[in-house]
């Protein structure tokens, strides 16, 4: 997964700079590897680097009304792969998610990604860079993807593949233009503070083409099949966001008051591992009665543990982040609740701490089910080797991780608590079902 | 019976087809720039004549309506007004619907509107400041961070507005070079050659809410509401992109209602009671204060806001476009009888009815509209006439090619019983016009649609439980703000 952004105002007068340094910093837990943001006005420029967008766009002078941006979780072999990348001299992309295959194109496996895209857009374009062209191309991408791409014409076009397995929003910006990023909190922080919900969703096989006398609609494919992210729900998107016009708020707040139906326990207090568990640890305290507490305090900067790439790395962030504040927990029975479990060892961590600080039981209950396997739309799962849910019981692994009991939020309810048919969901990550490209 | 219309767009058109279902039978005559093929057809067809010359001008109206021998005259737009055409008129005794000069006063001067508004402690006035040079407006925009709307003092045909919503600081830097920036372009630019005005740029509050017009009739003792019209000022759907003249605009029954038997509507009764009252308040003082009778039109072109529940965001002096086709199209009395009734100053001595329906209008534009008009004109159209399509900014040349103008090309006009049904008439016909040269058009798909209308009701809602509490607390229109050091500062 990738943060993308794309913001077009029509009046020249305008730098749209900050408006994109800002709004990557709202996209800023889509990725924490690498920052890029291009501007195009007079001329075109493209500020990248690796780190986080505090440190790469702190000085940002370059000039334009229109910007391209992007904060990835991928470590990248060249600097010129930084996202937004160029797709040909001409044309600048920012893509979320995956193209896995393109109409009339052999994928050569020798070349990086980017390489092949740019390949199999040369062949497509023959060097033309019309917008027309570019959404045509983007047209013939399978997958599940999100994109914004623009032209040397300063034309913009913004859109998601039909499976709608990555999110994508439009936000306005009073009269002078319009705000396209993967979430809607992109719209708060940077766009008009409209009292009504702040933007719209861009429906699957839909693009929006902006151009400086027009900004319109367009439908490219047909097809009715779906297959959102349902770890979006889960872990990837902000709390604040919406994904597919459902809140992600609420869609965290259902999951615990399912984990307090399906899994219960009697326990002296209730506590959220931060900060992605917290509405879920609320909404089952609300729902049992049984009060929550405050378990953690931060060291540091805020960074997302489990996207770290490696396990060090990881497990440094879980015990910077994760300060066991000890009179919340000593001589009581805890429910931990945490969002979701890939290998466990920084769980296990959380459980050993807790219980090094006189925890009397620990019941650990997951906000998702168990992990069993890879994305192919780029999420970052490890190998399916590492996996722990694909290879232990529960029991066996509330035992692996020092728990008292360990239960994981079942399939079924995951799909309830996010209110969308499990036909159109990709619930491949849970149960190896994947959606036809 | 002879009428002249002054004006050749898209609302005077709808004023002409008034006319022609008049029991009357007026033979209608039209002075304009353009020639609208559809004007032209009704002064054909009622046996009169379109005068080709400019509306602005006082001595071409007064030949005109001298030559042609008309009972009265009808002004569409504002600039007529702005220019003294029914006080031309009215000198050579030839009575006028039109608002004259000194009245008109409140659509030509924003400043002076609001000056009005507050001697006379009108509710739903909003705060501002007035400037005669950009360097006096400079130093204000250095030392206040607010979320404003900048405006040419002057109404220059709806252009020149920008709203900078100016909240978040992290992006103040940006937001203060392009306030400076546009207050600069309206001193040199969108105010250049109006030299009838002092000051030139105004800064108002920027508030949220619902917006629309209340157009009503007046003769200067009573004023008569007629349907509130909600318009669509943004270019694109979604309430996207740049402002517009409006591409489109939606209405039924008095309050904006979703439809004909159907309880949800966008403002209240007591809301258009109050917005009624606001805009007589306005023609009582504008004619205390210019002594001069108001005959003609005068609308609130308004929005409900957090702050005041119905607030004024500008006056007009003449029907709005396309506003006018909403109201004109489910106008069951005799528009003559109106102008009639008017003119002897007897408006309250008639009933004026409406029909309680939907209706729908949306403008199609030749790509290029509004920012780079002159991309937009000179191209030949073809366009399947039906009933329902109204011409805007198209001229019907001598040799019987129709080109567009630069801006808004055709409205269509959809009616039924609920608002979402009659879009989806009004968009069928958007497709009876395309360019012969292959150049592009565009209009609005989404206005009207049940999921604009549901946000709109959600808007005002929002709005509504504010102002609401703000009446409760007995704080309606009022800021008060702390100042630290200084203490309590109340403005309103």
């Amino acid at each position: 997964m990738t943060g993308i952004l794309g913001i077009y105002l029509f009046d020249e007068r305008w730098n749209a700079g900050s408006f994109g340094a800002y709004g990557l910093m709202a996209l800023q837990h889509r990725g924490q590897e690498t920052v890029g943001l291009e501007l195009f006005g007079k001329n075109r420029r493209k500020i990248a680097g690796e780190g986080l967008v505090d440190d790469v766009l702190n000085k940002l002078d370059a000039e334009g009304h229109i910007c391209l941006g992007a904060v990835s979780p991928y470590p990248v072999e060249v600097k010129e792969d930084i996202p937004p990348f160029m797709l040909s001299e001409k044309v600048s992309v920012a893509i979320d998610g995956r193209v896995t295959s393109i109409e009339n194109y052999t994928w050569d496996n020798s070349l990086r990604y980017e390489e092949n895209l740019r390949k199999a857009f040369e062949r497509f374009s023959k060097g033309g860079s019309d917008i027309d062209i570019l959404k045509e191309f983007f047209y013939s991408c399978r997958g599940g993807f999100a994109y914004i791409a623009v032209n040397d014409k300063n034309e913009m076009v913004a859109g998601r593949g039909s499976l709608g397995v990555k999110p994508l929003a439009l936000g306005k910006f009073g009269f002078e233009g319009g705000i396209i990023a993967s979430e809607t909190c992109v719209m708060d922080v940077v766009g008009e503070r409209v009292p009504i919900s702040p933007a719209e969703n861009v429906e699957p096989g839909w693009a929006m083409v902006f151009t400086s006398f027009s900004a319109k609609w367009v439908k490219s494919s047909n097809s009715c099949k779906r297959a959102y992210c349902s770890f979006e729900y889960v872990y990837l998107a902000r709390p604040d966001s919406y994904v597919n016009d459902i809140p992600i708020y609420r869609v965290r707040r259902s999951i615990g008051r399912k984990l307090a139906e399906e899994s219960r326990v009697d326990a002296d207090v209730v506590i959220g591992v931060p900060e992605t568990a917290i509405p879920f640890a609320m909404a089952y305290s609300n729902e049992t009665g049984i009060p929550i507490e405050k378990g953690f305090e931060l060291t540091g900067r805020r960074v997302r543990s489990a996207l770290r790439p490696d396990q060090l790395e990881r497990l440094k962030g879980v015990q910077l982040k994760l300060n066991v504040i000890s009179d919340a927990v000593r001589g009581k029975r805890v429910i931990l609740i945490d969002d979701s479990v890939v290998r466990g060892n920084t769980l296990a961590n959380i459980v050993y701490l807790m219980k090094e600080k006189g925890a009397k039981e620990i019941h650990v209950r997951i906000g998702s089910p168990h992990i069993i396997s890879h994305c192919p739309f780029g999420v970052e799962v490890p190998p399916e080797d590492e996996l722990i849910g694909r290879h232990l019981s529960e029991e066996k692994i509330a035992e692996v991780v020092g728990a008292d009991s360990f239960k994981y939020l079942s399939l079924n309810g995951l799909v309830e608590a996010i209110g969308l048919k499990e036909e159109e969901l990709c619930l491949g990550c849970f149960n190896c079902v994947y959606p036809e490209v | 019976m002879k009428v002249l219309l002054v004006g050749g767009g898209g609302r005077e058109h709808a004023i002409a087809k008034a006319f022609y279902r008049s029991s009357y039978e007026p033979r209608l005559f039209c002075v304009s720039e353009l020639v609208n093929p559809g004007i032209n057809r009704i002064v054909k067809e009622t046996g009169g004549e379109y005068y080709v010359g400019n509306p602005n001008d006082p001595e071409t109206v007064f030949q005109a309506a001298l030559k042609a021998g008309v009972d009265f005259v009808f002004v569409g737009p504002e600039e007529p007004n702005f220019r003294g055409i029914p006080d031309e008129l009215e000198k050579g005794d030839i009575p006028c619907i039109g608002a004259n000069k000194d009245v008109a006063e409140i659509e030509m001067s924003k400043a002076s509107m609001r000056d009005l508004q507050w001697k006379y402690m009108i509710p739903g006035r909003l705060w501002y400041k007035k400037f005669r040079t950009f360097e006096e407006a400079v130093p204000y925009v250095e030392e206040y961070a607010e979320s404003v709307a900048l405006k040419p003092a002057r109404q220059v045909g709806g252009k020149g507005v920008k709203v900078i919503e100016d909240f978040q600081v992290y992006l103040r830097d940006d937001k203060k070079k392009v306030k400076k920036q546009h207050i600069e372009s309206i001193y040199k630019d969108y105010m250049k050659g109006y030299e009838d005005m002092d000051f030139k740029i105004l800064i108002e509050e920027r508030v949220w809410g619902p917006e629309y017009t209340l157009q009503c009739f007046t003769d200067g003792r009573t004023v008569v509401p007629m349907p509130a019209v909600q318009d669509n000022k943004h270019a694109f759907d979604g309430d996207l992109g740049p402002e517009t003249g409006g591409m489109g605009s939606i209405a039924c029954g008095m309050n904006l209602k979703w439809g004909v038997d159907d309880d949800r509507a966008i403002l209240t009764e007591e809301e258009i009671k109050k917005s009624t009252e606001i805009v007589r308040m306005m023609v009582e003082a504008i004619q205390k204060e210019t002594g001069r009778k108001y005959h003609g039109f005068v609308a609130g072109q308004m929005m409900l806001t957090s702050v005041w529940g119905p607030t004024i965001i500008e006056m007009y002096s003449r029907l709005g476009d396309p506003e006018a086709l909403n109201v004109l199209a489910v106008l069951k009395t005799d528009l003559v009888e109106i102008c009639e009734s008017i003119i002897s100053e007897k408006l309250n001595s008639i009933k004026v009815e409406f029909e309680e329906r939907a209706t729908v209008v949306k403008a199609v534009s030749p790509e290029g509209y509004p920012l780079s008009r002159d991309l937009a004109k000179g191209h030949p159209v073809v366009v399947d006439e039906q009933e329902g399509v109204f011409w805007a900014s198209a001229h019907l040349k001598e040799d019987g090619v129709i080109e567009t103008g630069g801006s808004r090309l055709i409205e269509c006009l959809g009616i039924a019983d609920t608002i979402p049904e009659a879009s989806l008439i009004a968009e069928r016909l958007t497709s009876k016009a395309r360019l012969a040269d292959g150049w592009g058009l565009f209009h609005r798909s989404d206005i009207g649609s049940e999921k604009s209308l549901e946000r709109r009701m959600m808007l005002a809602n929002m709005a509504r439980e504010i102002y609401k509490y703000r009446e409760r607390k007995g704080i309606l229109g009022k800021r008060i703000i702390w100042v630290p050091g200084k203490g309590l500062e109340e403005v309103g």
